[in-house]
C-alpha cells in the first residue's frame, strides 16, 4: 500500500471521523470547533515552517484578513456563507501575494517582518476611515449568517483538505523539493529545484489555509472586533502546538494540538490559578528536552513517524 | 359546587406547596468569566470582585430570594479565568452553558471579552447579563438575549460632554473643538457619538481637528503640536487609561495650554492617573464624574459608603482598586438579585422580562438603571465634571453638567 494511502487511512480518516462524531457526544461544540481551528492553523504553520523553515509570527494576519473578508462579503453583498468562506481564502492568498517580498528575508528577520505585517493589516482593518467597509474598530455583527453547526462542518472540510495537503507534501517530490530548499536552498537550486516558486507555493498554501479558517471562525462567532480575530495568541498557539508535536510531519501538529490544547482547556476548567505555571513548565520542558517536538521521542529510537 | 371547588383548591394548594419546595434547586448557579492576567485584567478584576463580594454577602444571609420558588436559595458562582484571551473566553462561555448548565450567564468585563458571549448566549437562548460591554453592535431588535447592566452604551455615554460643549460652550467662548481618539470600539464609538451630538445640536461649533490614533500610541508630542496649530477652544480626548496618561503627560511636556481638556480616565481611574500624571497635570481637566463621587440615593442594595466599607473589609490588601469598575460589578449583582426577586421562573425570557421591568425603577449606587428596547443601558450616565485641587492639594470633583447635578461652575479657560 502506498504511504500516502496509509497516511490518509490511518491518520486523516480517523481524525475527521472522530471530530465528525464528537458533537453528538459532547455539548461544548465551540471547544470542539476551536480544536478544529487550531488543527487547521497548526497544519498551516507546518506547511510554511515545517517544509520551508519560515517561522510566521504574524500568521494571524491571514486569519484575521480571512475573517474580515468573510464579513465584508456578508455585510455588503449578502453573500451566502460558503461563498464568503471561499472569498476569505482568496483574501488570505491575495494578502500572501502582497507579502511575498518578505520571503527574501530569513530567520528572525522574516519572523519580525511578518509580525509587523500582521499588525499593519490589523490597523488597516481597524482604521475608522474604513468604517464604511470594515466597520473599523466598532466591530461586526453577522447574525444573518450565524449557523454554528454548518460552520463546524465547513471547518472539518477545510481540515480534511489541509491535512490532505500535508499528506501530499509528505509523500510527493514537491514536498521533498520543499524540504531540500529548507535544508540548503543553494544546493536545491543547483539540483534543478525552482526555489522561489517552491517557497511562494508553500507560502500561499499556508495563507489560503489561514484565510479559510478565519472565514469560518467569523461565520461561527458572528460578533467580533479586529482585536478578536487579529489576536496574536492565534499565531502563538498555532506555532507552539505545531512545534510541540513536531513539524514537517503529518501527525506532529495533530498530536501537539490534541495534547497541548487539551491540557490548556483542562487547566482552564479546573485549576486556572496554576495555568501559567503548568503551561510554562510544559513548554520549557519541550524546548530543553525535545526541541524537535514529541515525535522526536520516536524518531530518536529509529521509528518512522509519518 | 362552590364547596367542591373550594375543597379542590385547598387540596391543590396543599399538594402544590411541597411540590414547589421540592422543585427548588439546591443552589442558583451563576456563571461568569474574569481575566486575571493580560490586557483586560485591570478592568475585569474589580468588576469580578464586586460580583464576588455580593455572592459571599448573600450566601452569608442564607442565599438570594428567588420568587420563582418563594424562598432564599444559596448562590454558586462558577467563574473561569479567560486570561484576556477571546478564543478561550468563547470556549469557557460555552462550557458554562453546556457543561455547568448555569442558571444565569454573566459576561466578562469590557466589549472585547463580551463579544464572544453575545452570539453564544443567543444561540443557546441564554439571557446575557452584560456587565460593561458597551459595544453598540451587541444590541439589536432581533436579539432579546442581552441587556447592559452597569455602563451606559457607548453611543450615549458622551452626551453630557457634547451637551455641555453645544449648550454652554458658545457662551463661554468655545467655538472650535478638536477631537482625538484611540481607534478601538470603546473610545471610537464615543468619539462618533460626541461628533454626532455636537453636529445635530446645530450649535455654532466647528470641529477643527478630528483624528484617530492606534490604541497602542504612547507618544502624542507631534499630535499635540498639530492640535495646537488649529487653535482649538476645547480638546476632547477619548482614550483608554494608558492613552490618557501618555496624552496628559505629553501635554505638560510640550507646554501646551489648551483652554479646555477632556479625558475619560481622569475621572474613571483618578488614582492611577494621579500616580502617573500628577495632581498638577490633572488640575482643571474635564472628565466624567464617577458614581463614587456622586453618592446616589439608592432604593436597593448598599449605598456607596456602605459598599466602600464592605469592600475595604473584604479586600483589605488593596490589590484590586476600588473604583468605577468595582461599582459596576456590584451593580450587576444588584440587578441579578432584583431580577430573581421579580421573575416568576428561571426561564431565560422570563429573566429578561424581569430585568426589563426594573428599568427606571431600580436605583442603585450606580444611578438609575434604565434600558432601551434593545437592552442598551441608557441610565447610569456619568455627568461632566472638572478636577480641581482642594485645600490640602488633593484632587476633587466639581460636577459641571447637567446643571441639575452641578456642584460648581467650570473653570474656563484653563489658567
Amino acid at each position: 500500500m502506498p504511504n500516502a494511502v496509509k497516511h490518509v487511512l490511518f491518520i486523516l480518516v480517523p481524525l475527521i471521523a472522530v471530530f465528525a462524531v464528537l458533537p453528538g457526544l459532547y455539548q461544548n461544540h465551540l471547544l470542539l470547533f476551536n480544536f478544529v481551528t487550531f488543527l487547521i492553523l497548526a497544519q498551516g504553520v507546518n506547511i510554511i515552517y515545517g517544509f520551508t523553515g519560515y517561522l510566521p509570527f504574524g500568521y494571524v494576519g491571514f486569519f484575521g484578513a480571512g475573517a474580515y473578508g468573510f464579513a465584508v462579503l456578508v455585510m455588503h453583498y449578502q453573500s451566502p456563507a460558503l461563498v464568503a468562506v471561499l472569498a476569505a481564502g482568496l483574501v488570505g492568498v491575495l494578502l500572501g501575494l502582497l507579502l511575498t517580498p518578505l520571503l527574501r528575508l530569513s530567520g528572525a528577520y522574516f519572523a519580525i517582518a511578518n509580525l509587523a505585517a500582521s499588525l499593519a493589516v490589523l490597523h488597516l482593518v481597524a482604521n475608522p476611515a474604513l468604517e464604511g467597509i470594515t466597520k473599523g474598530p466598532y466591530g461586526v455583527s453577522l447574525t444573518g449568517t450565524f449557523n454554528p453547526s454548518h460552520a463546524y462542518y465547513a471547518a472539518l472540510v477545510v481540515l480534511t483538505l489541509t491535512v490532505g495537503g500535508v499528506v501530499f507534501l509528505k509523500n510527493s517530490s514537491f514536498g521533498l523539493a520543499l524540504q531540500a530548499v529548507r535544508e540548503d536552498s543553494v544546493s536545491a537550486s543547483m539540483a534543478g529545484v525552482n526555489v522561489v516558486k517552491m517557497r511562494i507555493a508553500a507560502w500561499l498554501a499556508s495563507a489560503l489555509v489561514a484565510g479559510l479558517a478565519g472565514g469560518i471562525y467569523a461565520w461561527y462567532v458572528s460578533v467580533f472586533y479586529p482585536d478578536n480575530v487579529f489576536s496574536g495568541e492565534f499565531s502563538i498557539f498555532a506555532i507552539v502546538f505545531a512545534l510541540f508535536g513536531g513539524v514537517a510531519t503529518i501527525s506532529g501538529p495533530i498530536i501537539g494540538v490534541l495534547i497541548l490544547y487539551g491540557v490548556y482547556n483542562l487547566i482552564g476548567f479546573t485549576t486556572p490559578q496554576y495555568f501559567q505555571l503548568i503551561y510554562g513548565l510544559l513548554i520549557m520542558g519541550l524546548v530543553l528536552f525535545l526541541p524537535a517536538g514529541l515525535v522526536s521521542l520516536a524518531t530518536r529510537r529509529g521509528w518512522h513517524v509519518p | 359546587m362552590l364547596r367542591t371547588v373550594g375543597v379542590a383548591l385547598v387540596a391543590g394548594l396543599t399538594f402544590a406547596a411541597p411540590a414547589l419546595a421540592a422543585d427548588a434547586p439546591a443552589e442558583i448557579k451563576i456563571g461568569t468569566l474574569y481575566a486575571s492576567s493580560g490586557r483586560y485584567a485591570s478592568i475585569s478584576m474589580p468588576v469580578h470582585y464586586g460580583l464576588k463580594l455580593w455572592v459571599e454577602q448573600k450566601n452569608a444571609e442564607g442565599g438570594v430570594y428567588v420568587k420563582a420558588f418563594d424562598k432564599k436559595i444559596p448562590i454558586k458562582l462558577v467563574a473561569y479565568d479567560d486570561q484576556s484571551n477571546t478564543a478561550t473566553a468563547a470556549t469557557l462561555y460555552n462550557q458554562l452553558i453546556t457543561q455547568d448548565k448555569v442558571d444565569l450567564l454573566v459576561a466578562d468585563s469590557g466589549s472585547v471579552l463580551t463579544a464572544p458571549a453575545v452570539a453564544i448566549a443567543r444561540d443557546h437562548k441564554m439571557f446575557l447579563f452584560d456587565q460593561t460591554g458597551t459595544g453598540a453592535s451587541f444590541f439589536s431588535k432581533d436579539n432579546p438575549y442581552i441587556a447592559l447592566m452597569a455602563d451606559p452604551v457607548s453611543t450615549i455615554w458622551p452626551k453630557p460632554v457634547a451637551d455641555f460643549v453645544s449648550h454652554d460652550g458658545p457662551g463661554l467662548g468655545i467655538k472650535k473643538v478638536a477631537i482625538l481618539y484611540a481607534t478601538n470600539e470603546f473610545t471610537g464609538t464615543q468619539a462618533n457619538a460626541f461628533r454626532k451630538f455636537v453636529k445635530e445640536s446645530g450649535a455654532p461649533i466647528e470641529i477643527v481637528y478630528d483624528q484617530g490614533v492606534p490604541t497602542e500610541t504612547t507618544n502624542y508630542t507631534v499630535i499635540i503640536n498639530n492640535i495646537a496649530n488649529t487653535n482649538p477652544d476645547a480638546v476632547i480626548h477619548f482614550g483608554y487609561a494608558p492613552n490618557d496618561i501618555a496624552f496628559l503627560r505629553n501635554v505638560q511636556d510640550v507646554g501646551a495650554n489648551f483652554k479646555m481638556l477632556f479625558s475619560i480616565y481622569a475621572g474613571l481611574e483618578t488614582e492611577l492617573l494621579e500616580k502617573n500624571v500628577g495632581e498638577k497635570g490633572l488640575e482643571h481637566v474635564f472628565t466624567y464624574v464617577p458614581p463614587q463621587e456622586l453618592k446616589y440615593s439608592v432604593n436597593f442594595g448598599m449605598n456607596m459608603d456602605e459598599y466602600k466599607a464592605a469592600w475595604d473589609k473584604k479586600y483589605p490588601d488593596g490589590k484590586v482598586e476600588f473604583g468605577f469598575n468595582s461599582v459596576a460589578g456590584y451593580t450587576t449583582a444588584l440587578v441579578i438579585e432584583k431580577t430573581l426577586s421579580v421573575a416568576t421562573s428561571l426561564d431565560q425570557l422570563e429573566l429578561r422580562k424581569a430585568t426589563f421591568s426594573l428599568s427606571n425603577q431600580l436605583q442603585t449606587l450606580d444611578g438609575t438603571f434604565a434600558l432601551d428596547e434593545m437592552g442598551g443601558q441608557i441610565g447610569e450616565l456619568t455627568p461632566l465634571g472638572q478636577l480641581e485641587l482642594g485645600d490640602h492639594g488633593h484632587l476633587k470633583f466639581i460636577s459641571i453638567y447637567p446643571h441639575e447635578t452641578a456642584t460648581g461652575k467650570p473653570v474656563y479657560p484653563r489658567p
